[in-house]
């Protein structure tokens, strides 16, 4: 493991909100996350409420599944960036089962910050969220100044 | 015969002759006959003047001789009385006849022809001439009284020799007298018969006048005015088309006008009958064609032929529908205005088409293909319009199957990459709950007992595998579907080579095998998609170290072979089966599966490489080595770029 800018006890107090329409999905993130020691986490499977639940907790990191019924992931993607002020950084991790590249594509161009296909290995998505968190509590340091 | 025949020669020589020479006969033949009339006129004229003539001399003759007789008479009286009386006035008569008889003989000289009246003449003369001398002697005798009664008896004998003398003449007088008559008389005759004869001759001239007027007329109508009828009759039948009265093949300018205008008329004729045979074989074209409606319309839009096509098409016979609109052939929705509009834009730009509906008698409907042409003459003037009418319903119907085949292929296409990526989808969520805490639990395997962590680990390695297969499958579907875009462009073979030998180092070096890497020349290059071409090397070289359990390396190499690249991948293995090369590229053949159970694979990588080559214009292969396998593709060499570093670089 390198050296981290960051101690772990404040990478583990980040909030982290997981939505997909799966409950089993959320659960195996809500599992991984909890073997990693993060503290605040919260699990969504109603896409519809997600916005409400973004505005409401404020999250420091999103994990989205792409395809929901009712209200899909490009959807909420854009509903979050227009939320956002434009000078805040904060990231959505996309997982998803569908693998194309005009997917892929359009996801990051709708401004998710990471791209994992599912299935995932457990490992690699605990250290993208974990690099993904750093990158915004360096970027909040940077604004506070 | 012969006389008939020089009659027909002497008309044939007369209707040879040219129109102006009958001009100058037809003319020239009562003028010379009244000339001939004129003469004999003359002539005869002539003949009566002389003979009135020879009459009047006979009168004058008449008259002289009675006169010179009178005169001697009375002159022998008067010397008579003066020889009696011997007064001088008894000799005025005698001095009368001196002075006139010399001319009254010269006179008589003059006028007498008849000869034998000369002769008494002549004896009239001498007598007169005696007669003379006689009187003069007694004249002289009785001149004085002395002498006379001296010379009594010499008067006596003269004066009887005197008297004998006068006798005579008187006689020969008579006799003058006499035959002058005669000869008047003659002469009266011979007036008289020359009257007859110019009365004759002047009524024979009158006609011989008449008969030559009529014989003018005659030659006149013969030779030109009944031929010129004719002509003209001819002339009439020829602008109507019909036979000519044949002509006889005269030389003269009629002759030949006839004779021009009957080749004239042959010329016609000949023409007229080529024109309609040429008519009669293009209608009987026309009519006899069966799968297209030829008819032609009025430039008005109503129908004026009909051939058997549109009688088959349409259903209506020519007699039926001849002298009706063509509007009727389209049905009701389009009927207001289509027909005008294709007549308008046909005499617009010559020709017009369109494909529709149109109506057939018993009211069915049939897809027509329709193409109106202008029919214009040689002055531009709009004729009508020539209709072509083929049924395309069998066509459209073909069509539009075909379309809907076309359509549902497309459709079942898309309906299998829907399929295909709902079901990859659909797959993997299960999957990724499987392995996630497959793999969590992994994570903690050091708290299970050996049992669980085999079943941990089976149950990992059986998810694995199952997605592997899902993504095999899925890749090979979305290349079947067209759903992957391919983007060719000239790929570094030897750069390409280098990548995947970094990349599958490890798998290799896994397998206890070495990887050999023989590199192209640097400018080797081939129209490839990059991420394809290293996709099917990867998925070689994996197969290779995979499957090679008996040999110790793994060799990639790449060579230029005519127009295509040649990438092989070959290993010092067991080798394939000759049995199973055909099945090699087939999906989920795997092959020795009972021998190499312990092998993973999803069977669908050959399957997929062959794919993804051919989507790249190129094949793929297995050649068997004498130990091991050798597996290859091809690809087109990129000649373009060659060809121009070529050229940039001369030396």
């Amino acid at each position: 493991m390198p050296a981290r800018l960051i101690s772990n006890q404040e990478l583990l107090s980040r909030r982290i909100l997981a939505i997909d329409d799966e409950e089993t999905n959320v659960l195996l993130l809500a599992n991984v996350l909890d073997r990693e020691g993060y503290r605040d986490v919260h699990c969504l499977t109603n896409p519809e409420q997600a916005l409400e639940m973004y505005i409401k907790l404020s999250p420091d990191l999103v994990l989205l599944d792409l395809m929901m019924p009712k209200v899909d992931g490009f959807q909420l993607l854009e509903a979050f960036s227009r939320h956002d002020q434009p000078d805040e950084f904060r990231p959505v991790l996309v997982l998803t089962a569908d693998t194309t590249l005009q997917t892929r594509r359009r996801a990051l161009a709708l401004g998710a910050k990471d791209f994992v296909a599912k299935p995932f290995d457990v490992i690699e998505v605990a250290l993208r969220i974990s690099n993904l968190l750093e990158t915004r509590i360096l970027y909040e340091r940077l604004r506070q100044g | 015969m012969p006389a008939a025949k020089s009659g027909w020669a002497i008309t044939s020589y007369w209707t040879d002759r040219p129109l102006a020479f009958k001009g100058l006969v037809v003319v020239a033949l009562p003028l010379g006959i009244l000339f001939g009339a004129l003469i004999s006129l003359y002539l005869a004229s002539n003949a009566e003047s002389r003979a009135e003539d020879d009459v009047r001399r006979a009168f004058a003759i008449q008259r002289d001789t009675y006169q010179v007789h009178a005169l001697l008479a009375e002159a022998a009286a008067g010397v008579r009385g003066y020889v009696l009386t011997s007064q001088s006035r008894f000799l005025e008569p005698y001095r009368k006849a001196e002075a006139e008889l010399p001319a009254t003989m010269t006179r008589l000289d003059a006028e007498i022809r008849d000869a034998e009246v000369r002769q008494r003449f002549e004896r009239i003369r001498q007598a007169t001439v005696r007669k003379r001398e006689g009187l003069k002697k007694i004249v002289a005798l009785a001149g004085s009284p002395a002498v006379r009664s001296s010379n009594a008896l010499a008067i006596e004998e003269a004066l009887i020799s005197n008297k004998i003398v006068l006798d005579g003449m008187r006689r020969e007088i008579e006799n003058i007298q006499r035959r002058e008559r005669v000869l008047l008389d003659q002469r009266q005759a011979k007036v008289d018969e020359v009257r007859n004869r110019f009365l004759l001759l002047t009524a024979i001239s009158a006609m011989i006048g008449l008969l030559g007027s009529l014989a003018a007329v005659y030659l006149f109508s013969t030779g030109i005015v009944r031929r010129v009828r004719t002509l003209e009759h001819n002339a009439e039948l020829l602008a109507r088309g019909e036979a000519l009265t044949p002509m006889p093949d005269d030389a003269d300018e009629i002759g030949t006008l006839g004779q021009r205008m009957d080749r004239a008329s042959a010329l016609l004729r000949a023409r007229e009958q080529a024109l309609r045979e040429s008519e009669e074989r293009f209608r009987l074209v026309i009519e006899g064609v069966r799968d297209y409606g030829i008819f032609v319309l009025d430039p008005d839009g109503i129908v004026v032929s009909w051939n058997f096509g549109a009688e088959r098409i349409k259903g209506w016979m020519a007699e039926e529908i001849l002298g009706q609109h063509f509007s009727r052939f389209y049905p009701e929705e389009t009927q207001t205005y289509l027909p005008s509009q294709m007549l308008e834009r046909a005499s617009e730009a010559g020709t017009a088409e369109d494909e529709g509906w149109r109506v057939r008698k018993d009211g069915s409907r049939f897809w027509a293909n329709v193409v109106i042409t202008a029919l214009y003459d040689d002055r531009g003037d709009l004729r009508g319009f020539a209709k072509v009418t083929r049924d395309m319903t069998e066509r459209r119907r073909s069509e539009e199957a075909l379309r809907i085949a076309r359509e549902e292929a497309v459709a079942a296409s898309l309906a299998k990459s829907e399929f295909l990526s709902r079901t990859s989808h659909e797959l993997r969520t299960p999957l990724s709950a499987i392995l996630g805490f497959g793999q969590l639990l992994e994570l903690d395997e050091e708290q299970f007992s050996p049992r669980h962590q085999e079943a941990v680990h089976q149950i990992m390695k059986a998810g694995r595998h199952l997605l592997s297969l899902i993504n095999d499958l899925l890749d090979i579907s979305s290349i079947e579907a067209g759903g992957t875009e391919v983007s060719i462009e000239d790929v570094d073979m030897s750069e390409l080579l280098q990548e995947v030998h970094a990349f599958a180092s490890p798998i290799v070096a896994s397998a206890g095998l070495q990887f050999v890497l023989e590199l192209p020349a640097p400018d080797l290059l081939a129209q490839a998609d990059r991420r394809r071409a290293t996709q099917v090397v990867l998925n070689l070289v994996a197969n290779a170290a995979k499957y090679n359990r008996s040999g110790s390396m793994v060799r990639l190499s790449c060579r230029p072979i005519n127009d295509m690249v040649q990438v092989l991948v070959e290993d010092d293995g067991d080798g394939i089966d000759v049995s199973d090369i055909p099945r090699l590229f087939t999906p989920f053949d795997r092959l020795g599966q009972q021998t190499r159970a312990k092998v993973e694979g999803t069977g669908l990588g050959l399957a997929l490489s062959k794919r993804l080559v051919e989507s790249m214009h190129g094949e793929i292969g297995f050649d068997a080595r004498e130990k091991g396998a050798c597996f290859w593709f091809t690809l087109p060499v990129a000649k373009a770029i060659k060809e121009d570093e070529n050229s940039c670089q001369p030396d």
